[in-house]
């Protein structure tokens, strides 16, 4: 069997029209609170089962417990009393799904990839290991030794180590202040927590929390039949912690990170940025600003990446989140003594972004570049259900993709400066500087 | 600097010239690999070159990847890099390039609603780079970097990997990174880059490989101007061929928590060959990639907790905390049989190391049941779908059988026949050909390097201990496990200071 998808969609879409995702899509919410999004699409026999719940590790309100919900998305593999562990992975492995979960600080996502003649027998897992998930007291603290594992495997990478100290020191109250690896004494002490972790899936597993987006091909009427069937008794119950809010922040903050490898610095940029949703001008205006400030055609890498060659790696990140988050720039630069000159050289190209407005032409090519990434990034049925899960996760619905676009397609130069004048400000900043052993 | 910018730039203005039709036509050597997608309204690009690392000179080790890097984020004769680059960010598009011991493989892909620019951006950067020496001095800089602070400090699974290698083949041309060493990018010039550029990126050897919406149209310009590039076929250095006796154990010292651990030796099949299809389903069972069905997988972090993950395989694979499925465009003439153990905790791996050990010999003794086959066959047959799930994987997949000589339709078609009608004792009888663990090199990144060599010559149990309560029958097994032993000798243990590594 040949995988050849047809993306034709994709050629008749108007790229210029605001309206982006190249897909027809359903949304059916069941009488528990459960969301399903179906979008049937060319795909060769495949099909992409996501199940987005959306508790990430912003979710962590109780002290002691960072990690959790990445550490959950672990014991999600341990199986029920109906398909035991090995008997899960039996059915998967004979289907040969490609299977996997990740956690982020806003959600948790498990997805499977498949032929689309198992989708039936998908279904039945899925819905019944969100039910009835059973695992032993050993099974538990096995598995928090293999998070261990994961969070030793993370370590050495500096990246990791400067996200761990600026989150720490750009929040104070919110819960976005811990990675979603968690604090090392948090994840040492996950073997105590059993009863804590059924709690955990009592709370927060709940249909009213969780949104399945299934993507390629497959009868839409048949899917949702079988949604019916298999999650229609799950009881709701999702009680939404009260994640703490974070007190405006008033004045520049920063952080020196030693790091025990060598590498060269890191210097993190960050400021505070706007909570998600799709209509503000604000979030949109981010996702130019990244592109602006610190993109490959930015005159910040060109000055700094490819003429003075100070700096190796430069990368903006401006992905939205659920609360108010952090977004900014981050270099790889290549002398502990250009530190001082970098830091200055990206603040100078911010405020060029607050004092002027972009050029119109400018702002198109932005535009355009982000539309055409969007598109040509939604290859397969993976893809596409991987790429509606953040912003399902973060809105509640696919409806947000267009929403986004639609921002994006008007704003104005004006729209882009006030959001950087009202946002990348010295007093909403945390700078991060990783230096490693000489 | 100046002076060998302005070489840089006087060179490729010759070769420009060349790019207009010729009283008679130069053509391309290799006929084209096409997958038309007419629907797929993208279109993608693989030009593969036999230019890999295995052909650096002694003492030049990353000529190849420098020259490959340059090309692909580089200045050409008609723009600077930052031209480029403006030019295809409102397309959001692009090329990568990927450097292997063997070969080197530049990928792109566009809408068609900019194929033509792309397509001349994308023809400029392999006919006609500029080599500058800015670009020269960024990438070289870079490449270092890359070598002496991310790979010897920042990720201790590439830098086992990357000594098990090394290890393996040292003294051959697959002996060092396709990034190089840090004596060689420190010797390096443009003017070598421009040497290498000219002697091994040919018309006669160039394959070019098209993919998706495209017309015959951009089939032949892209047939037509590739021919500018200058004849020949040079020699490539014969296969290596190393013959590992008994047990070999390099040791990279470095301090940390966790320790890293590769083992592997050398195969004698490869993908195309008979023998090669039923090992897989052996592999497939053994250690899948990123797979929780994988047995090593189910004995060292499903039932004890130990790391993150366990794997095995029969052909090269980079990036494997990145990627899920295999990458393409990696083909070699000579594979390992590799086994990438992640992190554990230092005081568990020797016991992490002997467990891993002791499958491995299992399988190489019993080979595999009934129920275990069946289950692993089932796996393949469909799980191959996802290795190759788009036009441009597709595509490196095609470009791929070419160097192994597999006729169409291919490996993945004959990948799926295979596992329709391979037997058991097909797959046991590969097994006992070519798993022969008696001989292999073992790779560990960790702290206390004496310590670890002493425990491991002398046959020392390595008793593990867990946090948390196991059952009874993981204790017992455990007891085995502790005092299997591994068979290395003392002298065939090397420590190396981690600071070493890439050095020359």
């Amino acid at each position: 069997m040949q995988v050849k998808l047809a993306v034709a969609v994709l050629a008749g879409c108007a790229v210029a029209s605001a309206a982006v995702f190249p897909y027809r899509f359903e949304t059916h919410t069941l009488a528990n609170g459960l969301k399903v999004i179906l979008v049937p699409m060319p795909a060769e026999g495949l099909v992409a089962y996501y199940s987005v719940v959306r508790t990430g590790s912003r979710d962590e309100v109780e002290p002691g417990h960072t990690g959790f919900a990445h550490f959950f998305e672990h014991m999600m593999f341990r199986g029920t009393e109906r398909f035991p562990a090995g008997e899960y992975d039996r059915l998967i492995t004979a289907m040969g799904a490609n299977a996997n979960a990740y956690t982020t600080d806003d959600y948790t996502c498990y997805h499977l990839s498949f032929a689309a003649e198992d989708l039936p027998r998908v279904m039945e897992l899925e819905a019944d290991r969100f039910q009835n998930l059973a695992y032993s007291e050993q099974d538990f603290q096995t598995e928090a030794g293999a998070v261990y594992g994961e969070y030793r495997k993370g370590r050495t990478n500096p990246f990791e180590v400067l996200e761990e100290a600026l989150r720490a020191t750009a929040f104070d109250s919110h819960t976005y202040k811990h990675t979603t690896m968690g604090f090392e004494a948090d994840i040492a002490a996950m073997p105590t927590m059993l009863e804590y972790s059924r709690r955990f899936f009592a709370r927060y597993y709940r249909p009213d929390n969780v949104v399945i987006v299934i993507a390629g091909d497959f009868d839409p009427a048949a899917a949702l039949a079988l949604v019916e069937r298999h999650y229609g008794a799950w009881k709701p119950g999702y009680q939404a912690p009260r994640v703490p809010m974070e007190p405006e922040q008033t004045a520049p903050r920063r952080v020196e990170v030693p790091y025990e490898g060598r590498t060269l610095p890191l210097l993190a940029i960050m400021w505070k940025s706007p909570a998600f949703d799709p209509a503000d001008p604000q979030v949109a205006a981010g996702l130019v600003l990244g592109e602006l400030v610190a993109g490959e055609t930015s005159p910040l890498y060109r000055q700094l990446v490819l003429e003075r060659r100070t700096v190796q790696r430069l990368l903006p990140q401006f992905q939205p989140t659920r609360d108010p988050g952090l977004w900014g720039v981050t270099a790889m630069v290549t002398d502990e003594g250009e530190l001082a000159n970098v830091e200055a050289s990206v603040a100078a190209a911010v405020s060029t972004m607050a004092a002027e407005p972009v050029s119109a032409k400018r702002l198109e090519a932005v535009k355009k570049r982000l539309r055409y990434s969007f598109l040509m990034s939604l290859k397969t049925p993976e893809a596409v259900a991987g790429a509606l899960a953040p912003m399902v996760a973060l809105s509640g619905g696919a409806e947000a993709v267009d929403a986004l676009f639609t921002t994006l397609e008007s704003l104005t130069p004006g729209d882009v400066q006030a959001a950087a004048g009202a946002l990348l400000r010295p007093e909403r900043s945390t700078v991060a500087v990783l230096k490693g052993r000489s | 600097m100046r002076y060998l910018a302005m070489a840089a730039l006087a060179l490729p203005a010759i070769a420009c010239t060349g790019t207009r039709p010729s009283p008679s036509p130069a053509t391309l050597a290799q006929p084209p690999v096409l997958l038309p997608v007419p629907e797929d309204p993208t279109i993608s690009f693989s030009i593969s070159f036999p230019a890999g690392s295995q052909l650096d000179p002694p003492g030049k080790e990353g000529l190849a990847h420098l020259t490959a890097a340059l090309m692909a984020e580089g200045a050409t004769t008609r723009n600077s890099y930052a031209a480029i680059l403006e030019q295809l960010y409102p397309m959001a598009a692009g090329w990568e390039v990927r450097v292997d011991v063997e070969q080197v493989t530049f990928t792109g892909r566009v809408h068609r609603d900019h194929v033509d620019t792309f397509t001349g951006l994308m023809l400029d950067a392999v006919v006609r780079p500029a080599f500058t020496g800015e670009d020269f001095e960024r990438l070289r800089q870079r490449t270092e970097s890359f070598l002496t602070r991310t790979l010897r400090y920042s990720s201790d699974e590439s830098l086992g990997k990357a000594a098990l290698y090394a290890e393996v083949f040292g003294g051959t041309p697959y002996g060092h990174l396709p990034e190089g060493t840090v004596a060689g990018l420190a010797a390096l010039t443009p003017e070598d880059v421009r040497r290498f550029h000219r002697a091994h990126y040919t018309r006669d050897t160039a394959l070019l490989g098209v993919g998706g919406g495209f017309d015959a149209a951009l089939v032949a310009r892209l047939q037509r101007e590739l021919a500018a590039l200058p004849p020949g076929r040079p020699a490539l250095p014969p296969a290596p061929r190393p013959q590992l006796e008994g047990r070999r154990v390099v040791i990279v010292e470095k301090p940390g928590p966790a320790t890293a651990i590769s083992f592997g030796f050398p195969l004698a099949v490869r993908r195309g060959e008979e023998d090669f299809y039923p090992l897989w389903v052996a592999n497939s069972w053994l250690g899948e990639h990123r797979n929780s069905s994988s047995h090593l997988y189910q004995v060292i972090r499903e039932a004890r907790g130990l790391n993150y993950g366990d794997y095995s395989y029969l052909e090269h694979f980079p990036e494997g905390g990145l990627r899920t499925m295999p990458p393409p465009n990696v083909p070699r003439r000579q594979q390992l049989f590799e086994v990438w153990i992640r992190p554990v905790p230092n005081d568990a791996a020797h016991f992490a190391l002997r467990a891993a050990v002791r499958e491995v010999e299992r399988l190489a003794r019993e080979g595999l049941d009934e129920s275990s086959f069946n289950l692993t066959r089932a796996f393949l047959s469909k799980y191959s779908l996802h290795f190759a799930d788009t036009t441009a994987t597709r595509l490196g997949y095609a470009v791929d059988d070419r160097f192994y000589g597999i006729a169409p339709p291919g490996h993945l078609a004959r990948f799926r026949r295979a596992m329709a009608e391979v037997t058991l004792a097909q797959v046991n009888a590969s097994v006992r050909r070519h798993l022969r663990p008696e001989a292999m090199v073992i790779a560990i990144v960790t702290e206390s390097a004496a310590a670890l060599a002493a425990a491991l010559a002398s046959e020392a149990a390595s008793p593990i201990t867990y946090a948390t309560p196991k059952p009874p029958q993981v204790l017992a097994e455990d007891e085995i496990i502790a005092r299997y032993p591994l068979g290395i000798r003392r002298e065939d243990i090397r420590i190396v200071p981690v600071e070493e590594m890439f050095e020359r």
